[in-house]
C-alpha cells in the first residue's frame, strides 16, 4: 500500500512502472519508470518506455500520455474476439485508394487493437483481389508484426506460434474450426463469391496478364476491379513492371535455376520494361506539352523578321 | 552463416539442394554441419510427435554459432506446437523469430505430392527467413507464404518475394554489422 501511494501515476491512472503498453506504431513496451528531463530550458516530465523487440528507449512526455494512445496490452477476452474478427472472411475489401489509405492511417496511428486487425484484414483481402502497391505492402506487414507481438505477449505464446495462428483465421487450412463451426479452407485465387461483372471497374490489362501468366492456378472468378485513378495505377506501374520483368527473368518450371540474389538486373530490366507501359507514357506526353510552350513565342519572333531588313538597311549605310 | 543439422537421415542429394537453395534464396554461406538426436524432453504430451518449441529450445548441440549465423535442424519426425487461439494446426516447423535456431520437418512432404528435396526447401527457407523477422507472405510464389496453403504444391520455386528478400537483405546487413 505504501509504495502504491508513492508510486507516480501515469495517464489516468490505470498505468502503473513495470506495465507491459502497446505504443501506437512502435509494439509492445515496458514502462521503466518517470523521470525529469531538462530540455530546451525547461523541466519535463517524462515517461520512459523500454522496447521489448530490441530494447530501444522511448520517452513520451507525462502530460501526453493518453493522447498518443498509450494503453496497456489487450486481455484474453480481447484476442478472443480478435480471432473472431479475422476468421470471418473480408468479401468486400476498400477499392477506393484514398479512402484507404487515410482509413488506414487513422487505424495505425490510433494504435487501438481492432484498428491495426481492421487494417490487417482489409489489406489481406485486397491482396486476393490484386497486389499491393509497396506503401501498402509495408503498412500489411507492419500491421501484422504489431499484431503477432500483441497476441503473443497477451497470451503468452512465442511470436511464431502467434503469427501460425493468425494465418489459421486468415488462410484456414482444411479442417479448421472457430467455435465449432467449420472455416472454408484457403484457396489460391479470390474468396468466392466475387465480385459481379458489372462492379468491374476496369484492371489494367497489364496486371491481369502479370497475374495470369504468375499464378496459374488462379483461374477462379473474375477479380474485383480498382477505382478510375490515375493515381493509384501510377503508384502501382512501376510494381507491376518490375514482378512482370522479374517473371520473364525466372524459367517457369525450372526449380533449379530459382532466382538468386545475382540475379538482380531485375530493377534494370524493370526500367526498360517501362516505356512499355501504356499508364508510364501518359505523363511523359503530358510533361511534353509544356515544352511546346514557347510556340506563343511566334509573335516575338515578328522583330526577328525584320532583323534582315535591319542588316540590310546598315548594310546600305555601309 | 545458415548451419544445417539433420536430426534424421536425409539422402546427400537432398540436403545439398536445400544447402543450394538456401544460399540462393538469402545469398549467403549454408552448409552442412553435422548430424543430432531430438531430446526425448521434447516428445508432446500424447507422445505422438514432438514439440516444436521444446525440441529447439532444448536442443544440445555442439555448433559454434557466431553474430549472424544461424542454425537450422531437419527432421521427419511429426512436430507439433502449443494450442493458440484457434486450437491446434498443422505445423510443419519452428523458428524463434529473429533469434538463431528453427527447425523444419520433412514430414507429410510426400502426401502433398511435392518432391521431398523442392518441399523441404521450401520448408527450410520459410523457416530461416522467421529467423530474419520475415512474417508470412501473401503470395503463394514467396516461401514465406504459409506451408499449409495450396500455394505450396503449386509453386515448386523456393524464392522469396521482392519485399521479402528486399527486407531480408537488410536485416542480413543489419547483423553481419
Amino acid at each position: 500500500m505504501a509504495t502504491k501511494s508513492q508510486e507516480p501515476v501515469i495517464g489516468d491512472g490505470s498505468l502503473h512502472i513495470g506495465d507491459r503498453v502497446v505504443y501506437p506504431n512502435q509494439g509492445i513496451c515496458r514502462i521503466t519508470g518517470v523521470e525529469t528531463k531538462h530540455i530546451a530550458g525547461q523541466n519535463w516530465e517524462v515517461v520512459t518506455l523500454s522496447r521489448e523487440e530490441d530494447g530501444a528507449t522511448v520517452m513520451v512526455p507525462k502530460a501526453k500520455v493518453m493522447g498518443i494512445g498509450l494503453r496497456k496490452v489487450a486481455d484474453v477476452a480481447a484476442i478472443d474476439r480478435v480471432f473472431d474478427e479475422l476468421s470471418t472472411p473480408n468479401l468486400d475489401p476498400q477499392l477506393d485508394w484514398k479512402v484507404r489509405h487515410r482509413e488506414n492511417a487513422d487505424r495505425m496511428t490510433g494504435g487501438g487493437l481492432f484498428g491495426t486487425v481492421e487494417v490487417l484484414k482489409g489489406l489481406h483481402a485486397l491482396s486476393r483481389v490484386r497486389p499491393l502497391p509497396q506503401k501498402e505492402r509495408e503498412l500489411y506487414d507492419n500491421a501484422r508484426h504489431l499484431l503477432v507481438g500483441e497476441i503473443a505477449a497477451a497470451m503468452n505464446i512465442p511470436l511464431h506460434v502467434a503469427e501460425d495462428n493468425l494465418d489459421y483465421a486468415l488462410w484456414p487450412p482444411e479442417g479448421m474450426t472457430r467455435k465449432g463451426k467449420a472455416l472454408p479452407p484457403a484457396t489460391l485465387g479470390p474468396p468466392s463469391p466475387a465480385r459481379s461483372a458489372a462492379d468491374d471497374l476496369g484492371f489494367d490489362d497489364e496486371e491481369l496478364g502479370a497475374e495470369e501468366t504468375t499464378a496459374t492456378a488462379t483461374t477462379a472468378a473474375p477479380a474485383a476491379a480498382e477505382s478510375n485513378d490515375d493515381e493509384e495505377k501510377k503508384e502501382e506501374a512501376a510494381p507491376t513492371a518490375k514482378k512482370a520483368a522479374a517473371e520473364k527473368t525466372k524459367p517457369a518450371h525450372k526449380p533449379e535455376h530459382a532466382p538468386t540474389r545475382r540475379e538482380k538486373p531485375a530493377p534494370a530490366a524493370a526500367k526498360k520494361a517501362k516505356p512499355a507501359h501504356a499508364p508510364a507514357k501518359k505523363p511523359a506526353a503530358a510533361k511534353k506539352a509544356p515544352a511546346r510552350k514557347p510556340a506563343p513565342k511566334a509573335p516575338a519572333r515578328k522583330p526577328s523578321a525584320k532583323r534582315p531588313v535591319a542588316k540590310a538597311k546598315a548594310k546600305a549605310k555601309r | 552463416m545458415i548451419r544445417i543439422v539433420t536430426l534424421s537421415e536425409f539422402p546427400p542429394d537432398v540436403i545439398d539442394f536445400v544447402t543450394r537453395r538456401l544460399h540462393a534464396a538469402y545469398g549467403m554461406g549454408c552448409e552442412f554441419e553435422g548430424e543430432g538426436e531430438i531430446p526425448n524432453a521434447a516428445m508432446d504430451d500424447e507422445q505422438s510427435a514432438y514439440d516444436a518449441v521444446k525440441a529447439v529450445d532444448e536442443m544440445d548441440d555442439d555448433v559454434a554459432l557466431y553474430a549472424d549465423d544461424k542454425i537450422l535442424y531437419l527432421t521427419a519426425e511429426p512436430l507439433t506446437a502449443p494450442a493458440g487461439p484457434m486450437g491446434r494446426g498443422p505445423v510443419d516447423g519452428y523458428a524463434q523469430y529473429g533469434g538463431g535456431k528453427a527447425i523444419a520437418t520433412a514430414h507429410g512432404i510426400s502426401d502433398r505430392g511435392v518432391p521431398l528435396e523442392i518441399g523441404l526447401a521450401k520448408r527450410a527457407a520459410h523457416y530461416v527467413g522467421h529467423l530474419w523477422d520475415l512474417h508470412h507472405c501473401f503470395d503463394p510464389r514467396c516461401a514465406m507464404h504459409p506451408g499449409w496453403s495450396p500455394g505450396f504444391a503449386a509453386y515448386p520455386e523456393v524464392a522469396l518475394c521482392l519485399f521479402d528478400r528486399e527486407k531480408s537483405e537488410r536485416k542480413i546487413k543489419l547483423g553481419s554489422t
